[in-house]
């Protein structure tokens, strides 16, 4: 009964910081509402990332926000979940995932009144046959190569010599750039800041899913095991099992490293009791959060860019390493920043194709 | 017998209902200490169900019970145990795979420091009262290595572990073999001799007579009388049981057997531990006479069985019905050739218990015409078959054909099931155990159906474990030890004592 | 017979209202008002035509699987592998479609892929089904397995064959011609993903109880499920119904392979199990494994499913806990068969205390005709 008591005031205290947040923020007034993608809330990349952009703007708006889970992955059920956020009044719907794309296609006609954000993907009919961004949607990309590349020359840096590898979820365009980059980071650090790194066409795999912690583990284990040092894992769950099994190997005292990915990962490394030790080297980042609330800042200023397609990289602060990484040497770090300095002002061009590069 | 030792257990005006039923109307009798006292009634007279009471397992609607003169709540087994009162159930409640002691500190466990199980001990305090009351069981052995007889024992050491001074034995012969029961009758004098008192359900007078001191007859689940076992005849006891005079002998005229119906030659089985069971067995079965099979379990019975009837693979020699190669045919095919078989397991075999009888009668016939056409059940036709055989063989179901075959007593399911079997019209029926678990009322009306079907000119098969039915019911008794024939007798010409020395190995003419 | 399976069902109800009043607790635990709550529930399945169709097209797939994991259940079998025939089921008719929807017209593409995709999960429940007939491998062991392979099946097979030019993850969307989705259904519950699977689902399930009920097939397969050993005493040859049953159970859940992938989805998509397999035993065990229960439970679990989306935009119930509410129903009802023992134990404290003499008849309780074996179920079960 108490304890009944104690949420109820808890949740009137929100409430009230809630709405009197609300009368704080000018503007216009409307609510958000988030789709997520397959996977939870709190999977530490994209929906998480998207969840803190929708949240950390309506916040400070004074906007009320919300996230529906669809029951599958299938255009029927996001757009049920679309016409559930609609029918409550959200009419500002965020969708992160390239699996958003025909249900986006409907839903911009079907819902003329509704803004809509599609997170790595344009929208297209089921058939694929056509794709249009209406004005009522705005279609963001990122440039997950120059993200990789700047994960690729920080890693190469701190670790001078040594093998590194990669494991990716499936083999979709966004983890195929982030490989690439990854590859054409470390290839520039060798030629010209003198590290020596190797690496192996065998140690660049896709597991096929997001999803299977164990095989991650298992992929993660086996690479270890053949001396790679550091791994960058864009693999969602399968890198959670990456992960564990370089904190299982740090716990036992080897030097093992993992690459992060979409989101500052360093906390999910922390292996040690005293947590001050993680087995992230550094993340390859995408500014999911960022271009989330930069979306709903612009439509609460009336700026909402409907009908265009964005694209968030290096110049526009859209991807790159976190801000502070514990595990980089100062100099490292200003090292790095000069090749993303060199980046932004389009010194260095990194390519999103193949080329010559491991798949 | 000290005929007036104090009583020690009592139960006054004992009421038990069960839906639409009363398993026990103001039921009262006495347990002395020192006498071994006999329940006897039919199945459904309300034995179990007292005896259920008696040891926690079900609460009474009315009546009281004393234990040592004192008025007790029995609400768990456990309060029974502490009671001093323990039970060797019907159907053994032993971990397969645990061994003796095992089993027996079961819940019991003696720890040392708290959590070692302390085997060795238990084991040498198993090993010191099997010896005082000469049970003869090796604490080490494990329970799927031993024989039934063996784990009755063990069952009843769990008893005595417990320090159990009141012991109910719930049909405790009806697994065992003619020289088990004989060793069980010396270890119940044994715990008698040693102070304990004896509650013995069952509805054998023979071993009544053999045993007890007194008897409580139940019918219906009233109390008809307690008389005193040396005063009473075991007709007496019997027409108390049931309710008229019943006939012990099976009533029958000679036999007139006519061509062979079923020819066996040479055949070697298998049994389930990839030894021969069955070597060289060859026999004829004519027409018009019934053949027993008698031996001690175990012996090959089940392989020669599986064998004719399909179950099992013969590994070598010949099975003819009515002179047509059979030894490769698979179950159904012998069931069309005229074959019809009464399983030793009811349960297990015998019945589909979560189906009706309707549909249990046309187990072996649905695909046939006229319960079946192009694969559709012709459901009139049925249940017309089924209430057929349910009148005539006066199974007894709350729901008619309609009562799930579960829900029937073992009597009323082995009726159902011999009335399939007969009504298949077969030239060979082959009938293993058939009165196994029941009353004399329904033995008596099994026996008189099978000597029936002889007299209609078909062949029949019999293997009984209890000697007195294979030498009531057969005309000619094929004896087996250890899967071998060691020979053929006429009924009519032989005793208990020959067949029973016959079933040890000894061949006919080699004693002296 | 009749009376029996009238209790079954009424065990699913008191499950499904257990279910419920757990929910409600739950949201009363986070400060939702669970009247609200389930309003909102019932509202986002029901409220519009559009939304009714949305509930009826989530049933569709989990009768089918609701059907195979029951048909199983009554044949001895658990099919745990109707997510992998499903995929596989999916992957043939989405191949079948794809291919045929440019050659052939729209009633023999539709007789083609639902043919095709029932045929792939049959052969799917096949494989467990002779494992287990000819080496006793454990079928739920084996189905785990097709499961994954399935998986891999399709991870591979789509991008290799049918492969959405855009995107390396999907097949091609599937065109009008091929789709389950038919126009006059659709106009009848404008908006929603309504498809004729419907109309596959419900004739399967009749299908499904007349096998059962009225064929000397049905006879023999529950013969087999109940007693293994009976069966075989009787001559019904037990391998092959092991057999056939698994093949039924996997042509059932391929079936829902096709309505799921070709009516309410609108490609395949790789890297996903689908959940209808799982769910499918859920809905056989609240429909207490029989036909028209899988029908009626699977339509629950579509107002279910379809309602807890507008339940959470309405209310600030998570969507977890919308989740963890329907997971809740599942598990009452999966533990009805717990809950029936606890109501008889309940039912025999009070006759012992002497109260009233309760009417009806439990499982625990010794059958009426044998009032003298009352130890036996226990000893023998």
């Amino acid at each position: 009964m108490t304890a009944r008591k104690t949420l109820f005031i808890l949740f009137a205290v929100l409430l009230t910081v809630a709405m009197l947040a609300g009368c704080t923020g000018g503007g216009a007034k409307f609510k958000v509402g988030m789709v997520t993608d397959a996977g939870t809330i709190d999977d530490k990349s994209f929906n998480q990332g998207t969840w803190e952009g929708v949240k950390a703007a309506a916040t400070k708006l004074g906007l009320e926000y919300k996230y529906l889970k669809p029951s599958g992955t299938t255009e029927a059920d996001y757009l049920k979940e679309i016409g559930n956020l609609y029918d409550a009044g959200f009419k500002m719907i965020v969708c992160p995932g390239f699996k958003f794309s025909s249900a986006i296609y409907a839903a911009q006609t079907q819902y003329k009144d509704a803004k809509f954000v599609l997170i790595d993907a344009s929208p297209s009919s089921a058939d694929g046959k056509t794709t249009k961004v209406e004005t009522n949607t705005v279609s963001i990309f990122f440039a997950e190569h120059e993200s990789g590349f700047v994960a690729g020359v920080a890693t190469a840096l701190q670790l001078q010599t040594g093998e590194v590898g990669f494991i990716g979820g499936m083999e979709i365009p966004p983890v195929q750039k982030f490989n690439w980059g990854f590859q054409q980071g470390i290839k520039y650090a060798n030629d010209n800041l003198g590290t020596a790194i190797t690496m192996k066409a065998e140690n660049f795999v896709y597991q096929g899913t997001f999803s299977d912690v164990a095989a991650g583990q298992q992929l993660a284990a086996a690479m270890y095991d053949k001396g790679v040092d550091a791994i960058f894992a864009a693999a969602g769950g399968v890198g959670v099992g990456a992960i564990n099994e370089a904190k299982a190997r740090a716990v036992k005292g080897e030097q093992v490293w993992i690459v992060g990915v979409d989101v500052d990962q360093y906390a999910d490394g922390i292996w040690d009791e005293a947590k001050t030790k993680s087995i992230i080297l550094t993340s390859a980042m995408k500014g999911i959060t960022k271009a989330a609330s930069d979306m709903i800042n612009l439509e609460s200023q009336g700026k909402f860019p409907g009908g265009q397609t964005l694209t968030f990289d290096a110049k526009n602060d859209g991807v790159g390493i976190p801000a502070t990484n514990p595990n980089l040497t100062a100099d490292v770090s200003s090292k790095v920043a000069k090749v993303f300095a060199d980046l932004k002002a389009g010194k260095i061009v990194v390519s999103a194709e193949q080329g010559s590069l491991f798949k | 017998m000290e005929a007036f030792a104090e009583p020690i257990v009592e139960m006054r005006n004992i009421r038990k209902e069960f839906p639409g039923i009363v398993a026990n109307d103001d039921v009262t009798f006495t347990l002395r200490k020192g006498e071994v006292h006999a329940l006897l009634g039919e199945n459904g007279a309300g034995k179990s169900t007292l005896m259920s009471i008696l040891f926690g397992l079900y609460q009474p609607e009315r009546g009281t019970i004393l234990v040592r003169g004192k008025e007790v709540r029995i609400t768990d087994p456990n309060v029974a145990n502490a009671l001093g009162i323990g039970m060797v159930h019907q159907h053994f409640k032993l971990v397969h795979n645990f061994t003796v002691t095992e089993n027996i500190i079961l819940g019991r466990e003696t720890r040392r420091l708290g959590v070692v199980v302390d085997t060795a001990a238990a084991s040498r305090r198993i090993r010191s009262l099997s010896e005082r009351y000469g049970l003869n069981v090796d604490p080490d052995a494990r329970i799927e290595d031993i024989s039934v007889g063996m784990q009755q024992r063990v069952e009843i050491l769990k008893m005595l572990y417990r320090d159990a001074e009141v012991l109910i034995f719930d049909e405790p012969t009806s697994v065992l073999t003619p020289q088990e029961i004989h060793e069980l009758m010396k270890i119940m004098r044994g715990l008698i001799a040693e102070g304990k008192s004896i509650l013995l359900i069952s509805h054998k007078l023979k071993e009544i007579k053999e045993i007890a001191d007194r008897c409580t007859v139940l019918r219906r689940g009233r109390v008809v009388g307690t008389v005193d076992v040396a005063a009473t005849t075991e007709a007496r006891m019997a027409e108390m049981m049931v309710g008229r005079e019943v006939s012990f002998t099976v009533a029958k005229g000679p036999a007139s057997p006519g061509d062979v119906v079923l020819r066996i030659e040479g055949l070697d089985v298998m049994s389930t531990r990839k030894v021969l069971g069955l070597k060289g067995f060859s026999i004829e079965v004519r027409a018009g006479e019934i053949v027993g099979i008698a031996g001690i379990d175990g012996n090959g019975q089940a392989e020669l069985v599986e064998a004719v009837t399909g179950m099992r693979r013969a590994e070598a020699g010949r099975i003819l019905l009515k002179d047509r190669d059979i030894t490769h045919d698979p179950v159904r095919q012998r069931i069309r050739e005229g074959m019809a078989h009464i399983p030793e397991d009811r349960h297990k075999h015998g019945l589909v218990l979560d189906y009706t009888i309707e549909d249990n009668m046309i187990l072996e016939r649905y695909d046939q015409e006229p319960f079946s056409k192009n694969g559709l059940l012709h459901r009139p036709e049925i249940r017309r078959y089924a209430q057929g055989i349910v009148d005539s063989f006066d199974v007894r179901a709350g729901e008619g054909v309609d009562s799930l075959a579960r829900s029937l007593s073992g009597g009323n399911q082995q009726k159902a099931i011999v009335g399939r079997e007969i009504e298949l019209d077969p030239d060979l029926l082959v009938a293993v155990q058939p009165t196994r678990g029941l009353d004399v009322g329904a033995i008596e009306y099994i026996h008189k159906r099978l000597v029936e079907q002889r007299d209609s000119g078909k062949a029949v098969l019999l293997v009984s474990l209890e000697l007195d039915e294979v030498l009531s019911v057969s005309d000619r008794i094929a004896v087996l030890n250890h899967g071998d024939l060691i020979g053929i007798v006429d009924a009519a010409a032989t005793n208990e004592n020959e067949i029973g020395l016959m079933m040890t190995g000894v061949r006919k003419g080699e004693v002296a | 017979m009749k009376i029996r399976i009238r209790r079954e069902y009424v065990l699913s109800l008191v499950a499904v209202l257990l279910g419920l009043i757990a929910g409600a607790i739950l949201m009363l635990a986070i400060g939702s008002n669970p009247l609200k709550g389930y309003l909102y529930l019932f509202q986002g399945g029901l409220m519009s035509i559009k939304r009714i169709g949305n509930t009826l097209a989530t049933a569709t797939p989990l009768i089918l699987t609701g059907l195979s994991v029951a048909f199983a259940f009554r044949t001895g079998l658990f099919n745990i592998g109707a997510a992998g025939q499903m995929l596989m089921g999916g992957f043939a008719a989405t191949g079948l479609a794809l291919t045929l929807e440019t050659v052939l017209p729209r009633p023999l593409v539709l007789l083609c892929t639902i043919l095709g995709g029932t045929l792939a999960g049959a052969l799917w429940g096949l494989i467990p089904g002779l494992l287990k007939a000819r080496f006793n491998v454990n079928e739920v062991v084996a189905t785990i397995m097709m499961n994954w392979i399935a998986f891999w099946t399709v991870n591979d097979g789509i991008p290799a064959y049918v492969r959405d030019p855009n995107q390396e993850t999907q097949s091609r969307g599937i065109s009008a011609v091929a789709s389950l989705k038919a126009d006059w259904l659709t106009s009848l519950f404008p908006g929603s993903y309504i498809n004729l699977g419907l109309f596959l689902a419900i004739l399967a399930a009749l299908l499904v109880a007349f096998l059962l009920d009225k064929t000397t097939l049905g006879y023999e397969l529950k013969a087999v499920g109940f007693n293994r050993n009976a069966a075989e005493y009787a001559g019904i040859k037990v391998n092959r119904g092991v057999v056939l049953s698994m093949m039924i159970a996997g042509a059932l859940a391929g079936l829902a392979g096709v309505v799921f992938y070709t009516g309410y989805a609108t490609n395949m998509q790789i890297g996903v199990t689908p959940s209808q397999g799982f769910d499918g035993i859920a809905v056989s065990l609240l429909g207490a494994n029989a036909p028209a229960g899988a029908v009626v439970a699977a339509l629950f679990f579509g107002v279910l499913q379809s309602g807890k989306g507008f339940m959470n935009a309405m209310t600030d119930i998570p969507p977890d806990i919308a989740d963890t509410i329907i997971a809740t129903v599942i598990y009452f009802a999966a533990t009805s068969v717990l809950m029936e023992r606890i109501w008889s134990a309940w039912r025999r404290k009070r006759s012992a205390k002497g109260a009233a003499a309760p009417a009806a008849a439990g499982k625990e309780a010794p059958p009426p005709a044998s009032p003298d074996a009352p130890a036996a179920p226990k000893g023998g079960a």
